[in-house]
């Protein structure tokens, strides 16, 4: 079945739309705009159930005139990622409006959950590499406001900025993956293309001829390896795994989107989707297992240990996010001899899993942290009581995260077991490595999950003893319990899921041209003996024996914690800390305050440039330089220089503008002398003007001009003065030299005016006799259009930056002392004449 | 200029006179520009400086309490004094949308058209320019920006 391109637009635009809309809702409906977005997203969810086994790609024009259409592909995978943003998005929203009735910020949270939400479909659905990376960094940024929500706190900054550098400097090294994609492209048959897949010159399609290119160009490696950084950034793998800890600081129903459905997923989907590019159908074990299935499988380890040093249950919960999306970031990365659809299949078994009993995690953890006023695990205890029904959802989610047969998590997680099984068998060697790390890492997982499960059990520690733990409203109570039935149901029969979504997900990170078989799990397989079963039942046998160490285990990964070389939190913070000294010297040094400082550097680059330019261009012709002007013009002419020369020697500011302004009046003569009108015109009003704000600034400053201290600093001026004189010069030398073909003069002034014979209305003439104002406001107006908007703009800035300076600094100080104290007198802006001055005190005004 | 400072009555006289007749010579370059020498910045720039020329002779506060406080109520003419910044950003939605209104005929953004008009009463026939629609926003956004940058530099 073809999508229906106006289904998945709508699909698409609908929660951005809908963000819009929030601000004005919000007025009229309150609190109640969670149930509102919770409506967007269950229609977003359904406008893409109705595309439910569809595949195919619908292109729509974008960038017509580049060539840039806006791809969109529908395939199982998508869908699995579509259907958990938007489901799950339901889920959320309708639970944030019991978490957040307390909270500040609704309009803010709502439209950017809204647009987080739709951007994360955008990833999920673009199948064209610069869509994809535009979504991809929407995510990123939508999601730095998220993190970030509680604005004032510094927690929440460091966590926002932390997971904004890391993720958004991760898309960027992906974005040059792309290009290095797009650039192998062009060396096959089907042409230099962004589109991923679905179309037939996509580079999916063309995946063998894309392939043999990149390695002709020994660039395969280089691009396997940047799209995988902007995956492993995204999905939090080690050693980027560190923001995801800090991202906590968000409100819970936000961690339980982000972290278990949607964003961290946007990573896993890529290396899902770029799977059949670059896994060839080889028996071979290719780059891609090497890079991906070691990177993911030491992630899923080192972040399980990290679970089990956790002291907050939104800690835990996080670093075990890390770690699943390790185990599925494995499972795609695994690939060659039997594993080419095994890896695939236990990638999206396991994407699926992971979100609903990490979701209904993350919603427990809200409930626990909201009722019990406490995140701190040593503080908890005991919860069955109180909450019985939490008790149940958090019993089958968190032994789905343990891989308890027969709970969700265990089948996908005996999937990888049994993938790098054969992978290992296939190989032997060093590869014996991979299912001796996955049940390493496991055991991890079987710990920290039940940890949180004992949350509920037990006795209630001494800090929890006369805190009132209320039963949560309903709002908070409803979905994860839908969450834990879907669970229950995927673990019970696991067959439901696979043919609801998973196989046809898996199928979409085969390489092509492998004929997908279908996948089958039921309970009976649990009572043949395997070897892979008998990973999984080791694994439960030795978490079982470490459980009652776990205090001591958690001590142990406490204390390595804590040694700075071996946490990536110790580079992160020591590289932040670091740039920021090097920038405020940077700043110090570039930023000094005083005009000079940015005018000399600027003129002087300008100048050189320029004029090397023409040099390396032969373009300065000393033809017709010798040609004499009219009597008028050099009479006019004269009167300017006079002027120019009474400016430098003018004894005050006021001088010196009136000086100046005997120039400007002396140019807009030479307009008229050359047939100019409005130049003329213009020039003349503006001169008045200028010099009327210029008298009304010069009102405030000193009369008299500051005395220049040395010599060389004078002969520096006057040398730069000079050069950029001549550049001016020569640069009006070369701009009217040029002789261009068609002079498009002509057509302006043939269709500027009325023609001779025309109707009462017609729009390919401009129909007046200036042709000058035909074109600004008619043939030109687009940059009018634009022009305007700067004048608009340059009025905001002086607004905004004059009212903040009125608003921080009360009693505006001289604008013509720059820095306290930190400037000597001949650095004084005055030195550089008259002109310069209203600039400095809009300098000033700039800081 | 400033308070220690009183202007001359020749001054303020001067100034009296000059400002109606810069007014009106405003109106008119920005209503002839598309035939003759003008147009919607220069009218602009002109009408910026009738202001200046008030705010100097008589101050910014008997300028925002003559033009400002006393004119509102007084419909259209009150709206380019009543409050700068809405001045600009008027002009620049008029501009705009005098470029959206052509995209309704389906003709590409800021596409202008010529009207012949005929029969009106006094001049005939009366040639109209859509492009004066842009021009217009044009002159609203060059006073209102003049305007604020100058009353926020002038009130320092």
């Amino acid at each position: 079945m073809q999508p229906d391109a106006g289904v998945l637009v709508a699909a698409l635009a609908l929660p951005f739309v809908a963000a819009l809309l929030v601000p004005a809702l919000f007025r009229v409906l309150g609190q109640r705009v969670a149930f509102f977005a919770a409506l967007v997203a269950a229609a977003s969810f359904g406008l893409l159930a109705t595309q439910y086994g569809a595949e195919g790609a619908v292109q729509l024009p974008w960038i017509p005139s580049l060539g840039v259409t806006l791809t969109l592909y529908v395939d199982g995978l998508a869908l699995l990622i579509g259907f958990l943003a938007s489901g799950v998005g339901v889920l959320v929203f309708t639970y944030s409006y019991g978490y957040m009735a307390h909270e500040h910020g609704h309009v803010k949270y709502y439209a950017t959950l809204l647009a987080f939400m739709g951007s994360m479909l955008g990833v999920a659905f673009a199948a064209d590499l610069l869509a994809l990376f535009v979504f991809w960094e929407l995510t990123s940024v939508t999601s730095f406001l998220l993190i970030g929500h509680h604005q004032r706190e510094a927690a929440s900054q460091y966590a926002a900025r932390k997971s904004m550098l890391i993720t958004v400097a991760g898309g960027l090294f992906m974005l040059a993956g792309f290009l290095v994609l797009a650039f192998a492209s062009g060396d096959t048959a089907a042409g230099r293309t962004f589109v991923l897949i679905g179309t037939e010159n996509s580079l999916i399609a063309n995946g063998d001829a894309v392939r043999e290119a990149l390695r002709a160009s020994s660039l395969f490696v280089p691009a396997l390896a940047l799209v995988a950084v902007g995956a492993v950034t995204k999905s939090a793998q080690a050693p980027f795994h560190v923001w995801l800890p800090n991202a906590m600081e968000a409100p819970t129903p936000v961690s339980a989107f982000l972290h278990s459905a949607t964003m961290v997923k946007a990573g896993v989907y890529l290396v899902g989707r770029f799977r059949p590019l670059f896994v060839p159908d080889l028996p071979a074990i290719p780059e891609w297992t090497l890079l991906l299935a070691t990177l993911g499988l030491v992630s899923m380890t080192i972040t399980a240990i990290l679970a089990v040093g956790a002291t907050d249950i939104k800690e835990l919960l996080a670093y075990s996010t890390a770690s699943h999306l390790g185990l599925i970031i494995a499972g795609y990365g695994l690939a060659g001899s039997e594993a080419l659809e095994l890896g695939a299949e236990t990638g999206a078994f396991h994407i699926f899993n992971h979100a609903v009993f990490k979701a209904t995690l993350f919603l427990v953890a809200g409930i626990i942290a909201h009722e019990a006023h406490t995140r701190k695990i040593s503080e908890l205890g005991g919860l069955r009581k109180d909450l019985p029904i939490v008790a149940g959802i958090t019993g089958i989610a968190a032994l789905g995260m343990a891989g308890v047969p027969p709970f969700n998590g265990f089948w996908s997680k005996e999937l990888l077991f049994e993938t790098t099984y054969y992978v290992a068998k296939a190989q032997g060697g060093w590869f014996w490595l991979y299912p001796a790390i996955a049940v390493f890492g496991s055991v991890f997982t079987f710990l920290y999950s039940l940890k949180f499960l004992s949350l509920f059990f037990g006795d209630r520690p001494d800090a929890l003893a006369d805190v009132d733990v209320h039963r949560p409203p309903l709002s908070m109570l409803a979905p994860p319990a839908l969450l834990a039935a879907i669970a229950i149901v995927a673990g019970v029969v696991p067959q439901v899921a696979i043919d609801a979504i998973v196989q046809s997900a898996f199928e979409a990170s085969v390489p092509v041209g492998v004929e997908a078989h279908s996948l089958k799990l039921s309970i009976p397989k649990l009572f043949s003996f395997t070897p892979y079963l008998g990973m999984s039942l080791l694994t439960i046998a030795l978490g079982g024996v470490a459980y009652p160490f776990y205090d001591r285990l958690h001590a142990g990964v406490r204390r390595a914690r804590a040694v700075d070389y071996t946490s990536p939190n110790w580079y992160y913070d020591g590289l932040t800390e670091g740039a920021n000294g090097v920038s405020r010297r940077l700043a110090i040094a570039v930023h000094g305050g005083a005009f000079r400082t940015y005018a000399a550097p600027f003129m002087l680059g300008t100048s050189v440039l320029a004029l090397a330019g023409y040099a390396a261009a032969g373009a300065v012709t000393v033809e017709g330089v010798g040609a004499v002007p009219p009597v008028p013009l050099v009479l006019v002419l004269g009167v300017a220089v006079v002027g120019a020369m009474a400016v430098a020697r003018a004894p005050s500011h006021i001088a010196g503008v009136l000086t100046l302004s005997i120039l400007g009046f002396m140019v807009a003569i030479v307009y008229i002398l050359a047939h100019a009108p409005d130049l003329a015109l213009t020039q003349l009003v503006i001169e008045t003007l200028v010099l009327v704000i210029f008298l009304l600034v010069l009102d405030k400053l000193p009369a008299y001009y500051g005395e220049i201290r040395s010599r060389a600093r004078t002969v520096a001026d006057a040398a730069l003065a000079s050069l950029v004189g001549f550049t001016v010069f020569a640069t009006v030398i070369v701009a009217t030299s040029a002789q261009p073909d068609g002079p498009i003069f002509e057509f302006f002034l043939a269709r500027a005016g009325v023609p001779a014979e025309h109707g009462p209305i017609f729009g390919d003439y401009g129909g007046g006799s200036n042709v000058v104002n035909v074109i600004l406001v008619d043939f030109r107006a687009f940059d009018t259009l634009g022009e305007i908007s700067v004048v608009a703009m340059a009025a905001l800035s002086v607004l905004t930056l004059i009212g903040m300076r009125a608003r921080t600094d009360v009693g505006g100080d001289d604008p013509e002392v720059t820095e306290p104290g930190g400037r000597g007198p001949e650095e004084s802006p005055v030195t550089d004449g008259g002109a310069t001055d209203v600039d400095t005190t809009e300098g000033g005004e700039a800081r | 200029m400033t308070q220690d400072r009183e202007p001359t009555v020749i001054a303020k006289t001067v100034t009296r006179t000059v400002v109606p007749i810069i007014a009106v010579t405003a109106v008119a370059l920005l209503i002839q520009g598309h035939n003759l020498p003008g147009g919607g910045f220069i009218a602009g720039v002109l009408t910026a400086t009738a202001f200046v020329l008030m705010y100097v002779i008589y101050g910014i506060d008997t300028v925002r309490r003559d033009l400002v406080t006393r004119s509102e109520g007084y419909g259209l003419l009150s709206g380019p004094t009543e409050s700068y910044e809405r001045t600009f950003a008027a002009g620049l939605a008029l501009a705009f949308g005098s470029g959206v209104a052509a995209m309704l005929f389906e003709v590409p953004f800021l596409t202008q058209a010529v009207v012949f008009l005929e029969g009106v009463p006094l001049y005939g026939t009366l040639e109209y320019a859509s492009a004066l629609a842009f021009d217009l926003g044009v002159y609203f956004v060059v006073v209102g920006s003049l305007l604020t940058i100058l009353a926020v530099v002038g009130k320092e």
